[in-house]
């Protein structure tokens, strides 16, 4: 296929957080707000003013100091995310907005807070005198106690926080805005994303993650234009005439910002058609629909709740169903198989990948390969022979089924 | 006579009460309930345990995801 | 070869020292307990000679009556029928509840006089409820009654262990609240630290990594190894403690496959703003039991209940008082943590007023005679963060080998809290802190003004040195590990490190753990030991 004309450009935005375009918006004066989990609405820092940045710390390979404060046990993306902070590689966020979603980013996050207390001494790894670090508390079901539950938080800790901080406009108006803007990320990014559902996808995983990445660790209004002309191209892009792929693969599990690890999967054989994990489309790029009359606040906190596929979830028929969806996915993006991941020490994942990986294959007769990665893949080789064996092992299902 | 015989019986009874308490102080004193425990009971159990069998929950385990459905409370 | 009779020895002997030792026993630097452990097993050559009254009183009133009242609380629970078959079904009770007499001595070793009078009492609470819960298993168990669904099953309701029992009090009387993992898990791994392995051996060997909470894997891998009675039609769970807690309940949902309630507990309990929506919550759980079984809600009870609670709750306030003012407080370490953790989590039963009762005399005692029941006390010990279980006794030994006194633990001090019961609302908004600060949330897993009470709680308890545990697999705590190191060093605080993996005994060993301590104790405190035939003994098989 015809290289896509911003992909160099969009893999130099994903080599640090503080790009070139995170650069350029806080010269135009805009607000730097960080974050690390989809439970924290972007679309609420993308108000007017501010832009989100969903943290990152690419090529962050040996994180020592994090390792002292966080210890080695914990999972290394937090531990890279804390390293890169003390390097000061996110001196330019104004704000970071937690959640206590996972313990390990949670703690990660407390590191940050100014917390003024007489029992332990405040780190100040953010060199920004006006930096502060909210946290909110997300429920672990998606009823209508939870739905009210988040809203509060959100309106408290989110936007109070932003307009009492820095007089950022929090008006339902300025809501709908960011809702539009948001919108139209997802609409672009659904639309490059469905080549992945062709027979024979126009697009790679790879290719994709890293416009999924962007569209996250960059200000929406700067990358929109690259995002529009890039869905302008996809439209006339055409396949190789020789598929380039053995078999079309379903990504689930933890956190995965690293684009190399897909193109890992992908020098494999395996054509990665869905990314339904952390920093993944599948939850991420879903557009917010407001209901005619409906509050925006409680249309961006439902939407945020029912889109989510996060293990974390309890109410018994969301852990069951979850799974049926992950098939569903499989079965929408004719895949032939699913590799559930998870990163070392992510707890949720840990659990999830187990079961995911029993129940997928038993029940639904999708071929599974279950993997532990780390944050930064460094040690490819072992993690290339399970995908090459993977990819063989359809193959020879393919042709036992066919004969 | 009948003095003597009510004497015996709890001669009898204080003779016994005795034996069991000192042989019950040994057992105490030199551990042999833990002994007993230790080198015959448990081993054996343990033997009984593994040899047991179970269901394979992997296989046998039926997973309906639609089974529960949401309460109304809990909407 | 045989020792040759040496009637020069004999002749030196100092006759009048060995009758006194026979008579009260040999004063702490003499003891050498560590001689009195057959090498690798951690039983006995003989039981310690403590002087005729102390080991007659162990003899009698601990040894004895809790054998005696272990059989008595089967036949009242239940009868031998039941448990000759939960034993021969069940692992966790058969490999762990018989030799539960040598948990009793690991414990409470080498206590003298009042110490032992009191610590024994939160023994004889813990196996008593004990008992009561695994008997209540096999009766309803539909595995053990040819699969039927008898009276004790339809009244029972199960729950995560995290799950306070006080959420149920509603009920009482009517229903019987059976903590999943609490027995077949929690309470054996102090017992016989063997058992668990099992199960987490169990959930690895079907692809979880090692590296998650082994709490939870334990708890996960029970269900792996098909080894939990069908004792309830439904179940009601939480996010207590950790992520992992709640990644575990998919697997337990699907195995267990009955209609669950999760009662989730927000992260951020500070946040007023989160009280509402836990308050919302309990009476979702109580709606989903009232559904389930069709009984009533009765508030009455509830209020009866928790003032019989906050009764308990009050003892421990008087109790902390003289730990923390006073060097009379006759409960050692291991009893006040493991007691205080059981009750109350475990909820208000009448075993434990007359426990408390028991104690409360003795405790009365010591104040007013001015009792020092800990005498040979060298430093006050605050522990801190999660213990390991498979070694919770480790205040003993380090009392009786080093002279530290563990005063007052992390666990004991989460739920500080009586509940009021002059409204529905605030006993509502009560009972959602007290389900907030459970087992290792407030601090382990809360937030860092919590986790950092340390210093508070030192201050109080009059502490000089703190014992910080370190749950090797507890991301929670892992994730402050750098913060801490910092503030003792700037504090200057003693503080020793003690690494383990919960209920893992094979990733930390015992030994390991004691030599860590020794070396703290010779290196940086530059003392010598109490007792030396404690520094180094072979118990690698023990229970």
């Amino acid at each position: 296929m015809k290289d896509l004309k911003h992909l160099i450009f969009f893999e130099d935005l994903l080599q640090e957080a503080n790009n070139k375009l995170v650069r350029q918006a806080k010269d135009d004066g805009k607000l730097a707000l960080g974050y690390t989990c989809y439970f924290m609405p972007e679309v609420l820092l993308d108000l007017p003013g501010c832009f989100s940045v969903r943290l990152r710390a690419p090529r962050c390979t040996s994180p020592d100091i994090a390792t002292y404060y966080l210890s080695a046990r914990v999972c290394h993306y937090a531990r890279s995310l804390m390293e890169r902070a003390l390097e000061g590689g996110y001196n330019f966020l104004d704000a970071q907005l937690a959640t206590e979603t996972c313990t390990a980013t949670c703690r990660f996050q407390e590191h940050l807070q100014q917390k003024g207390l007489d029992s332990v001494e405040d780190m100040r790894i953010i060199d920004n005198d006006k930096f502060f670090c909210s946290f909110i508390d997300v429920p672990f079901k998606n009823n209508e106690n939870g739905y009210e539950h988040y809203k509060t938080q959100l309106r408290a800790h989110v936007l109070d926080e932003l307009s009492a901080h820095f007089g950022v406009d929090t008006s339902d108006a300025a809501l709908l805005k960011a809702v539009e803007q948001h919108n139209e990320v997802c609409r672009l990014i659904n639309e490059i994303g469905d080549y992945r559902k062709l027979d024979n996808p126009t697009i790679t995983g790879y290719e994709f993650s890293v416009i999924v990445l962007v569209s996250m660790c960059c200000p929406k209004e700067l990358i929109l234009p690259y995002l529009r002309e890039t869905a302008e191209e996809m439209k006339t892009r055409k396949p190789d005439a020789k598929k380039s792929y053995r078999c079309k693969v379903v990504v689930a599990g933890s956190e995965n910002d690293d684009p190399d690890f897909i193109k890992l999967i992908e020098s494999c054989g395996a054509l990665v058609v869905c990314d339904r994990y952390c920093y993944g489309a599948v939850e991420a790029r879903q557009p917010i629909v407001i209901e005619e009359g409906q509050d925006v606040l409680d249309a961006i906190a439902r939407h945020y709740l029912k889109t989510s596929n996060c293990p974390r979830f309890m109410p018994q028929d969301e852990m069951r169903t979850r799974k049926q969806r992950l098939a569903e996915l499989c079965r929408d993006y004719k895949a032939d198989g699913i590799i559930v991941t998870s990163n070392k020490f992510c707890e949720y994942w840990s659990y999830e990948r187990v079961i995911d990986t029993v129940i997928m294959r038993r029940d639904y007769g999708i071929p599974v390969c279950s993997i532990e990665k780390e944050y930064i893949n460094s040690a490819s080789g072992q993690l290339r022979t399970r995908f090459q064996a993977f990819v063989e092992s359809i193959e020879i299902k393919q042709i036992q089924e066919g004969s | 006579m009948k003095k003597c015989k009510c004497g015996k019986i709890l001669g009898k009874l204080l003779g016994i009460t005795l034996l069991a308490n000192v042989v019950l102080f040994i057992v105490f004193f030199f551990d042999l309930d833990g002994k007993l425990l230790y080198y015959v009971v448990e081993p054996f159990l343990k033997k009984h345990y593994d040899n047991m069998e179970r269901k394979d929950v992997l296989k046998e385990s039926g997973y309906d995801v639609f089974k529960y459905e949401k309460a109304p409370y809990d909407m | 070869m045989a020792k040759k009779f040496d009637i020069k020895a004999l002749k030196k002997t100092d006759w009048k020292k060995v009758a006194k030792d026979f008579w009260y026993g040999k004063p702490h630097g003499e003891r050498r307990i560590g001689d009195l452990y057959i090498e690798k097993t951690g039983l006995y050559k003989h039981r310690e000679w403590r002087g005729v009254k102390d080991t007659m009183y162990y003899f009698y009133a601990v040894w004895l009556y809790n054998y005696a009242m272990m059989v008595a609380d089967i036949m009242k629970f239940g009868g031998i029928v039941p448990f000759a078959k939960g034993v021969w079904r069940y692992r966790w009770v058969g490999q762990t509840y018989l030799p539960v007499i040598h948990w009793y001595d690991r414990g409470l070793q080498g206590l003298r006089g009042e110490a032992l009078r009191a610590s024994p009492w939160h023994y004889r609470g813990m196996t008593s409820t004990t008992i009561k819960q695994f008997m209540r298993f096999f009766t309803s168990d539909t595995r053990l009654n040819g699969g039927k669904q008898n009276e004790h099953y339809k009244t029972n309701i199960a729950h995560k262990e995290t799950v306070w029992g006080g959420i149920f009090y509603p009920w009482a009387g009517e229903l019987t609240n059976l903590p999943l993992e609490m027995i077949p898990y929690f309470v054996t791994c102090h017992v016989n630290s063997h058992t668990v392995q099992n199960y987490i051996d169990a959930v690895q060997s079907i692809g979880l990594p090692g590296d998650p909470c082994p709490m939870c894997q334990a708890e996960a891998g029970l269900f792996v190894l098909d080894d939990v009675p069908d004792y309830a039609p439904a179940f009601i769970t939480c996010n207590e403690a950790c992520d992992a807690s709640v990644a575990s309940t998919v697997l337990q949902d699907w195995l267990f496959d009955k209609p669950l309630y999760a009662l989730p507990m927000p992260m951020q309990f500070d946040d007023p703003l989160v009280h509402k929506h836990v308050m919302k919550e309990i009476e979702g759980a109580w709606k989903f039991i009232e559904e389930q079984y069709g009984i009533p809600f009765s508030y009455e009870k509830l209020v009866e209940k928790l003032k019989k609670q906050n009764e308990l709750m009050e003892f421990e306030w008087e109790k902390w008082e003289v730990a923390a003012k006073t060097s009379y407080y006759p409960i050692n370490g291991v009893a006040q943590a493991l007691y205080r953790i059981y009750y109350s989590q475990y909820g208000d039963w009448e075993v434990w007023h007359e426990c408390d009762a028991k104690v409360r005399k003795v405790l009365e005692k010591c104040v007013s005679k001015k009792i020092n029941t800990f005498p040979n006390t060298r430093h006050r010990v605050i522990a801190w963060s999660c213990a390991p279980l498979y070694f919770s006794d480790w205040p003993t030994w380090a009392y009786n080998c080093w002279g530290l006194n563990v005063v007052i633990n992390m666990d004991s001090l989460m739920f500080d809290m009586k509940i009021r019961t002059d409204s529905y609302e605030n006993t509502l908004a009560d009972m959602a802190t007290y389900h907030m600060w459970a087992p290792m949330r407030r601090m382990a897993v809360g937030g860092m003004q919590h986790i950092f009470e340390l210093w508070e709680y030192m201050e109080k308890f009059n502490c000089d040195m703190v014992a910080m545990y370190d749950q090797l697999q507890c991301k929670g705590m892992q994730g402050v590990h750098g913060l801490f190191e910092d503030e003792f060093r700037k504090r200057n605080v003693n503080a020793f490190w003690m690494p383990h993996a919960l209920p893992d005994s094979r990733t930390v060993t015992r030994a390991e753990l004691r030599r860590m301590i020794n070396d703290y104790m010779t290196t940086v405190m530059h003392e010598e030991p109490l007792d030396p035939s404690l520094l180094d003994f072979d118990d690698s098989m023990i229970w």
